[in-house]
């Protein structure tokens, strides 16, 4: 019991709930399981990128081209919906190709032309956006084929009561992002890609005195996040049943700001899927919140523009007082 | 071959652009003992060590035998697995993960498999503590262990690996008097399993305790293999001194007033009590090992690195400087160690890198900097310092070593300064540059500037310094007059604590 408590995601789970607390003394309807339902379906694709977002940042890495690969994802499998079949499971595997190829052009660029991270996604950013706008001159795509369209309707688990003495199920998205979490899980846990992932975060240079080959994992890593960038286009294609080019202008500041809120390092290292869970959770709850609470957008961005650079600040004053401490030698 | 060899180096050179770190060396290790490395500063030994661990690849031509077995390459993977494990002096571990899995990483990264098991992973890291007799929690995060902890979890990790050969370089560096006692009765054990261990140090005491054989180099060439009772202090020390490049001495011409007074200067966990005054027309050499707080010392002076306590009296007057620019305004110019990341901007042209300190007194009649005196100035500093090819335009690491050194002198010399401070100011240039550099040092002085020169290499001392102090663990050891001293003395007083027999001016 002790040890969880001890836990850093204790911090998180108790500030969420603190919200929740406060949101709901103000507006009763959050807690509401349509609510609820909205919130988790709102996040989803936030979650699922999220946890992407933080194996990047393990390695002491970024990257800013999340929004641009999603994009252009969503772009390549709408088209190719409405011109050759509707077919879920083709979606799919088409995502996730598009994503990967596009994540692994990002890992060559940050592992063997050593371009750092935050400035090598964002040209790939760039290029890509400016790409997608010539290619669609910002026109939707509206015309999904209905077997797609359906399949994003289906539920699973459809026991929960919905409050008014119904039944309601759990959206089919929600199926992605426990893939999303086991997959990633299981590398970051029980593989030693994944184990070399905090490695590298911890201390570069000794990954590559014991043998780590760094530059294949990076190509891993950000490839890996461009997977998951492929799996959340279709997801959110699934949901939204439209594909607007400029939907994802600006996603990366959410998705860097849940992950840091989750507890990830910036400097890289540390950083654990629950912790990241619980930041996506705690960022859509306050976004949900001040939406509630009739707070208007300019300031929803101002206040999480603030928490994010706040817990950044508490991060690195830590980290500059830990190794302080160490550097202590003593004098004949 | 020996039955007992472990290892055998033939051969074995290593040449970087303009320098070769190591000529033709040979070295050999057997099962079991406790071997020593000595050399000075730059010997080679770190480049030795790096071949070792399959970190640099030797030049070819080179013979490389582990147990009587010739390996042509050797990487980091393929050297942990012959059994050769260094431990670096900031231990190559991971702040961020576990005491089990710190210990068991490299024994993962063998296995065939992807795959990683928790439960092997923390038997493997049992097991390699228990043989050592300590007592770690396995599961605490390693960034919350002291040091002497963490050096434990890297030899456990080494015996993880299965190590054959231990590599310790610097390893009693950061540990108290207690620690090291720990340290060598683990070293003690290993030895009984027929585990060898190389010992790298500058600590005399500590080598003469623990290793049973000696190897010296210098200048990165094999000098010698000796046991124990045919060593002692006096006769390892002039093994490693004696370097064969000889430096035509370029004394003082006439020393002036005071300009620089240090007093006490002390600050926690780098040096103590350090004192000593300069005069107009001298050269001050500071030396002593690296990490015995010279660097620190003259940051302090300048302000980069603030000490806790002490004065800087500057023309009798105490100096109050806070930074660099302070210390530029009370005339103190500061050629820092590593001309490349701290000297020079080298993607810029030569004129921007020798201007940048003086842009503001650049300004024409309009209160805008003026391109024209820009150009004029670099011209002159070009012409005076003789730096070669001398285009304004060209950028900085286009030019050789030496004439980049030039390049950082001229630099500090445009501020105008009274005082100059040059840390190691020849390292990496060829002996040709070095000569040069030490003449323009002296033309300096012989101007009535004074300057504090630190450097590893006693010929360099030896060869220009009027006064000479030699720093040993954050303390100045031992004080000598420049035209009496010898290597072998100044070597003395770096490395033994009971010196002392320098002639205090």
């Amino acid at each position: 019991m002790k040890r969880i408590f001890k836990k850093k995601e204790m911090g998180l789970v108790i500030l969420a709930l603190l919200l929740m607390t406060v949101i709901t003394s103000v507006n009763g309807s959050f807690l509401s399981p349509m609510n609820i339902i909205n919130i988790l379906k709102g996040n989803v694709i936030l979650a699922i990128v999220s946890v992407g977002m933080m194996v990047v940042m393990i390695t002491g890495g970024i990257d800013v081209s999340v929004a641009g690969i999603i994009a252009a994802t969503t772009l390549v499998i709408g088209n190719f919906m409405v011109s050759v079949t509707g077919n879920p499971i083709l979606a799919y595997i088409l995502g996730i190709m598009t994503g990967t190829v596009l994540g692994l052009l990002n890992g060559l660029l940050v592992a063997f032309i050593q371009i750092p991270p935050i400035v090598a996604t964002l040209g790939t950013y760039s290029v890509m956006s400016g790409m997608m706008l010539y290619l669609t001159k910002g026109a939707y795509i509206n015309n999904i084929p209905q077997e797609f369209i359906d399949f994003g309707k289906t539920t699973f688990l459809n026991i929960l009561p919905d409050g008014d003495g119904g039944v309601i199920g759990l959206p089919i998205q929600l199926a992605f992002l426990a893939l999303t979490i086991v997959i990633t899980w299981y590398i970051m846990k029980y593989t030693r890609t994944g184990r070399g992932i905090f490695a590298i975060g911890g201390n570069t240079i000794s990954a590559q005195r014991i043998g780590y080959n760094v530059n294949r994992i990076l190509v891993f890593v950000y490839g890996y996040m461009g997977f998951i960038c492929g799996l959340a286009a279709v997801t959110h294609v699934s949901i939204m049943r439209q594909v607007d080019p400029n939907a994802f202008n600006g996603y990366e500041m959410k998705v860097i700001a849940a992950v840091i809120l989750g507890g990830v390092n910036v400097m890289g290292g540390e950083g654990s899927i629950l912790g990241t869970l619980l930041g996506v959770l705690l960022f859509a709850v306050i976004n949900n919140g001040l939406t509630l609470m009739q707070v208007s957008t300019y300031w929803q961005k101002i206040i999480l523009g603030a928490i994010m650079v706040f817990s950044i600040c508490f991060v690195v004053i830590q980290k500059r007082r830990a190794s302080k401490k160490h550097a202590k030698v003593d004098i004949a | 071959m020996d039955k007992d060899t472990f290892i055998k180096l033939e051969n074995i050179s290593k040449t970087f652009p303009g320098v070769k770190a190591l000529d033709n060396l040979q070295f050999e290790v057997k099962r079991g003992e406790v071997h020593a490395l000595v050399g000075e500063n730059g010997a080679g030994k770190s480049t030795l060590i790096k071949i070792l661990a399959g970190n640099l690849q030797p030049d070819t031509g080179a013979k490389i035998l582990i147990e009587g077995e010739e390996c042509h390459t050797l990487t980091p993977l393929t050297s942990i697995q012959k059994g050769i494990i260094v431990i670096y002096q900031d231990f190559s571990l991971f702040p961020n993960l576990t005491v089990a899995e710190n210990i068991s990483i490299s024994n993962q990264l063998g296995c065939k498999s992807g795959q990683i098991s928790w439960k092997q992973m923390k038997e493997t890291a049992k097991r390699a503590l228990d043989t050592l007799g300590v007592d770690i929690d396995i599961n605490a995060t390693l960034d919350t262990l002291s040091t002497a902890k963490q050096q434990l979890v890297a030899i456990a990790r080494a015996l993880a690996c299965d190590a054959k050969l231990i590599i310790m370089d610097e390893p009693t560096s950061t540990l108290s008097k207690g620690e090291v006692e720990t340290l060598f009765k683990i070293i003690r054990g290993l030895k009984e399993r027929g585990i060898s261990i190389l010992f790298v140090s500058h600590k005399l005491e500590e080598l003469f305790e623990i290793s049973s054989i000696f190897t010296v180099i210098r200048d990165g060439q094999y000098i010698g293999t000796y046991p124990l009772k045919e060593m002692n202090n006096d006769k390892l020390i002039s093994l490693m001194v004696g370097r064969k490049v000889e430096f035509v001495r370029q004394a003082a011409r006439n020393i002036g007033e005071t300009i620089l007074e240090v007093k006490d200067l002390s600050k926690a966990g780098c040096f103590k009590d350090v004192s000593f005054s300069l005069h107009r027309g001298e050269i001050l050499g500071i030396t002593g090992l690296v990490g015995a707080g010279r660097t620190e010392v003259v940051q302090a002076i300048c302000g980069i690195d603030k000490a806790d306590s002490g004065d800087v009296l500057i023309d009798g007057k105490r100096a109050i400087i806070h930074s660099m620019t302070d210390a530029v305004k009370v005339g103190i110019g500061y050629v820092p160690e590593s001309r490349l990341t701290e000297g020079l901007i080298l993607s810029k042209s030569v004129e921007e890198n020798i201007t940048i300190t003086i842009l503001k007194k650049l300004k024409g009649k309009n209160g805008l900097l003026s391109l024209k005196n820009k150009k004029r100035q670099a011209k002159d500093w070009i012409e005076k310092l003789n730096i070669k090819p001398g285009y304004p335009d060209m950028t900085a690491q286009k030019l050789s070593g030496g004439n980049q050194q030039r390049i950082v002198v001229a630099k500090w010399l445009a501020t105008n300064p009274e005082i100059l401070i040059v840390d190691e100011p020849t390292n990496g240039i060829d002996v040709g540059a070095k000569s040069e550099i030490h003449t323009l040092l002296r033309e300096l002085a012989d101007k009535g500037m004074g300057i504090i020169m630190i450097s590893s290499e006693l010929p360099e001392v030896l060869a220009i310094s009027d006064t000479i102090l030699v720093m040993r663990r954050g303390k100045i050891n031992a004080v000598f007059d420049g035209e009496t001293a010898t290597q072998k003395s100044i070597m003395n007083a770096a490395i033994l604590s009971d010196a002392g027999s320098g002639i205090v001016c």
